[in-house]
C-alpha cells in the first residue's frame, strides 16, 4: 500500500531462545499512532527493526515505502528517534548535543546551530541549554531528547515510552507537545507506552502488541466506542434500590447492581427503538422504587478492556 | 537560573502559548549528507582529544602530555642556541623516551571518545543518522590517529626548527638536514598509527573507560614482558624480541630512520628499517579491523 507509512510483513525477530517478534504483520496510516504492549512485548524491538539499529531474523518492513534493510540510508533523513533510555552526554550542554545530532543529520555548521536552538525553544527549553546536561531533571532531559529527534525535521517521529519517568505534570506536557507536534506540523507520530490511559488521549490509532504478536489496530474510537452498556447512578436507600433493579430485571433486562450505580446491559444489536425502550423501563422503575436518577449514560470502552480481554 | 522542577514551566495556558508562538519551522536548506556527518563526527572527536570545550578535568591529560614531551625539546633547543652547539639530545633519544607518554595519552583519551559513545548510549542515536556503523569506527579512528599525530609531530618539530633556526647558517644547516622531515613526518604517522588503532580497538570492546585505559596499558606493557622473557629465558636475539614488542619496535625504528644507533644494534643488527614500518603498519592495520568488526557487531 502505497500510502501507508509503516508495513510490516511477517516480521520476526530471535534473540537466541527468545522470539522477541512473533511474525507481526502490521500497517500504520500517517497521524499519530501509539504502540502499546506490556514491559517485553517487543515495541522496543520492532522500533530498533523500523530504525535499522537491528535486523529482522525473518520477513520486511518498510518506512514510508523504504525497505528497513535495503534503504537504511533514505529512511535515516525521514526519521527521528527518541529512545526510552538515557542518551545524554552529561557534561555537554542540550545546546551543543542537539546541534551535533543536527550535523550528524548532514546539517550544516551554522544551520545545525540555529535548528538547535529552535527546536530546544519548541520544547520549552531556554536559557538552561547552555547548562551541562548532567544536571537536568528528568523532564528537561525527556525535552532534550524530544529535540534531538526533531531538530532535522523528519516526516517520522519515533518515540520510545516518552513519558517515562515523568511525574503527572511532566507527562502533560510531554504528551500535549507530542499531540502539537503531530497534528500542527504535519509529523507523524509513533509513540509507545506501556500506559494504554495516555495513548488514548493523544493518538489517532493505536497498535496493540502483545509477546511480539499483534493483538489489535483499530482507530481510538472503534476501540473505545459505546458499549452495550446503560450505567445509572441513584441517589436513595438500598431498599429503594433493590425495588429499581427488581424492577427493570422484571421487564428483561440482565442488571447489575454495584451499590449506588447500577449496571443495565441491552440486548447486542442496539436499535434506538431498543434504547428508547431500555430509557423508559428505567424511568418508569425509578419512579416505581422512588429514587433519584443521578446519571444515566452508555458506557464507553476503555483501552484498559482490551488488555482485560486479551489476559 | 535553577529550575526545581519541570512543571515550573508555569501553568499549561501560558506554556502552551509560549510554545506556540515560538513554533516549529521546516527545514529546507542545505543536507550535506554522509560526508558532513562524517566532519562533524571527526571534528567533535578531534575536539574532544584535546579537551576542547569540556570541563577541566577533562584537559588534564592531553595538556599533560603535550607540555611534558614538548618541554625537553624546546629545552634542547635553547641550551644548543645558548653554547651555539649541537643539540644535546637527539631526535630518536627524545621520542624513545617519550613513547611511554604517547601511550598514555592514547590510553586515556580513546576511551573518552569510544566508551562515553557506549556508555551514555549516543551510539545508538548516531547510527538512526546519516552515519553507518562502519563510518563511525573510522570517523572516532581518524579523529585519535590526528590528535596522536599532533601530539608525537610536536617534539620532533620544534627540535627540526630548533636546529635550523639556531644554527649560525640556517642556510647550509638546512641543506644538510633539511631532508629529516620526511622521517620525522613517518614516524609521528607510524606511532599515530599503531597507538591510535590498537587503543581504539581496545577502547571498543567495553562501555567503561577505566577497563579500557587499562587494558590498553595492560597490552603494551604486557608485550615489553613477553619481549623480555623470550630473552632472558629463550635465549632469543635482541633484534628479534624487540620486534615483538611495539613500543621497541618503534624505538628502533626512529633510531634508523633518523641514522642514530645503539650498542645492541651493533651487537646484533636489526632487520631493516621496512621491516619494522611494515610490521607497524600491519599492527595498526590489523587493530583497525578488529576495530570495524566490534563496532559493527555492538549492540544498541
Amino acid at each position: 500500500m502505497a500510502d501507508s507509512l509503516i508495513t510490516a510483513r511477517n516480521l520476526t525477530r530471535r534473540y537466541g531462545a527468545v522470539t522477541a517478534l512473533d511474525a507481526l504483520t502490521v500497517q500504520v496510516e500517517p497521524g499519530i499512532t501509539g504502540l502499546v504492549g506490556a514491559n517485553g512485548a517487543g515495541k522496543s524491538t520492532f522500533v530498533k527493526i523500523l530504525l535499522g539499529l537491528v535486523d529482522p531474523s525473518d520477513g520486511e518492513a518498510e518506512v514510508m515505502g523504504h525497505d528497513v534493510v535495503r534503504e537504511r540510508g533514505a529512511i535515516r533523513a525521514l526519521v527521528g528517534y527518541m529512545p526510552e533510555h538515557d542518551c545524554l552526554p552529561p557534561d555537554m550542554s542540550a545546546a551543543e548535543f542537539v546541534s551535533f545530532m543536527a550535523r550528524c543529520s548532514g546539517l550544516p555548521a551554522t544551520a545545525a546551530r540555529e535548528r538547535a536552538a529552535e527546536v530546544l525553544r519548541h520544547v520549552g527549553l531556554f536559557e538552561e541549554r547552555y547548562r551541562p546536561m548532567g544536571g537536568y531533571s528528568t523532564g528537561m532531559a525527556q525535552r532534550v531528547k524530544l529535540a534531538q529527534a526533531l531538530v532535522h525535521d523528519p516526516r517520522l517521529l519515533i518515540l520510545d515510552e516518552p513519558t517515562n519517568g515523568l511525574d503527572p505534570d511532566g507527562r502533560d506536557e510531554m504528551l500535549a507537545l507530542v499531540s502539537r507536534t503531530g497534528r500542527e506540523f504535519g509529523i507523524s507520530v509513533l509513540v509507545s507506552s506501556h500506559l494504554l490511559g495516555e495513548l488514548e488521549r493523544i493518538c489517532e490509532r493505536i497498535v496493540l502488541i502483545e509477546q511480539g504478536r499483534l493483538l489489535r489496530a483499530a482507530p481510538v474510537g472503534a476501540l473505545t466506542s459505546e458499549t452495550g452498556t446503560l450505567v445509572v447512578e441513584l441517589d436513595g436507600d438500598d431498599a429503594a434500590v433493590a425495588t429499581f433493579v427488581d424492577t427493570v430485571a422484571a421487564a428483561g433486562f440482565a442488571v447489575q447492581p454495584e451499590r449506588q450505580r447500577v449496571m443495565v446491559e441491552l440486548p447486542v444489536s442496539t436499535t434506538p427503538e431498543h434504547l428508547q425502550q431500555a430509557y423508559t423501563v428505567v424511568r418508569d422503575a425509578a419512579l416505581t422504587a422512588n429514587v433519584g436518577v443521578l446519571r444515566l449514560e452508555r458506557r464507553r470502552g476503555h483501552l484498559q478492556d482490551l488488555f482485560a480481554g486479551a489476559a | 537560573m535553577t529550575r526545581p522542577e519541570i512543571s515550573g514551566t508555569a501553568t499549561p495556558g501560558t506554556n502552551a502559548s509560549t510554545i506556540h508562538d515560538l513554533g516549529y519551522r521546516r527545514y529546507d536548506g542545505a543536507r550535506e549528507g554522509a560526508r558532513g556527518a562524517f566532519r562533524a563526527l571527526f571534528w567533535q572527536g578531534f575536539r574532544a582529544m584535546f579537551g576542547l570545550g569540556r570541563p577541566f578535568k577533562a584537559k588534564v591529560v592531553p595538556v599533560f602530555v603535550t607540555v611534558v614531551t614538548s618541554l625537553p625539546a624546546l629545552a634542547s633547543v635553547a641550551a644548543s642556541g645558548a653554547t651555539q652547539g649541537q643539540l644535546p639530545i637527539t631526535y630518536a633519544n627524545i621520542i624513545g623516551a617519550q613513547v611511554v607518554l604517547f601511550l598514555l595519552f592514547s590510553a586515556a583519551q580513546a576511551p573518552e571518545m569510544l566508551c562515553r559513545d557506549q556508555q551514555h548510549r549516543v551510539l545508538p542515536l548516531m547510527l538512526t543518522r546519516d552515519v553507518t556503523r562502519t563510518q563511525y569506527a573510522l570517523a572516532r579512528l581518524l579523529s585519535l590517529f590526528t590528535a596522536m599525530f599532533c601530539v608525537a609531530l610536536a617534539p620532533l618539530v620544534i627540535l627540526y626548527l630548533g636546529e635550523i633556526g639556531v644554527a649560525k647558517d640556517p642556510g647550509a644547516t638546512f641543506a644538510t638536514m633539511g631532508n629529516t622531515i620526511g622521517p620525522i613526518l613517518l614516524f609521528a604517522t607510524l606511532l599515530a598509527w599503531v597507538m591510535s588503532s590498537v587503543s581504539a580497538f581496545l577502547s571498543s570492546l567495553t562501555a567503561r573507560r577505566a577497563y579500557a585505559t587499562a587494558a590498553v596499558i595492560g597490552t603494551f606493557l604486557t608485550t615489553v614482558v613477553i619481549s623480555q622473557g623470550l630473552q632472558d629465558l629463550a635465549g632469543m636475539s635482541e633484534a628479534t624480541t624487540k620486534m615483538l614488542d611495539p613500543m621497541e619496535t618503534l624505538r628502533t625504528t626512529a633510531m634508523q630512520l633518523f641514522g642514530e644507533t645503539k650498542r645492541w644494534m651493533e651487537l646484533t643488527p636489526p632487520p631493516s628499517v621496512w621491516v619494522h614500518v611494515a610490521e607497524l603498519t600491519l599492527l595498526g592495520c590489523a587493530a583497525c579491523a578488529g576495530l570495524v568488526w566490534r563496532v559493527r557487531r555492538v549492540s544498541v
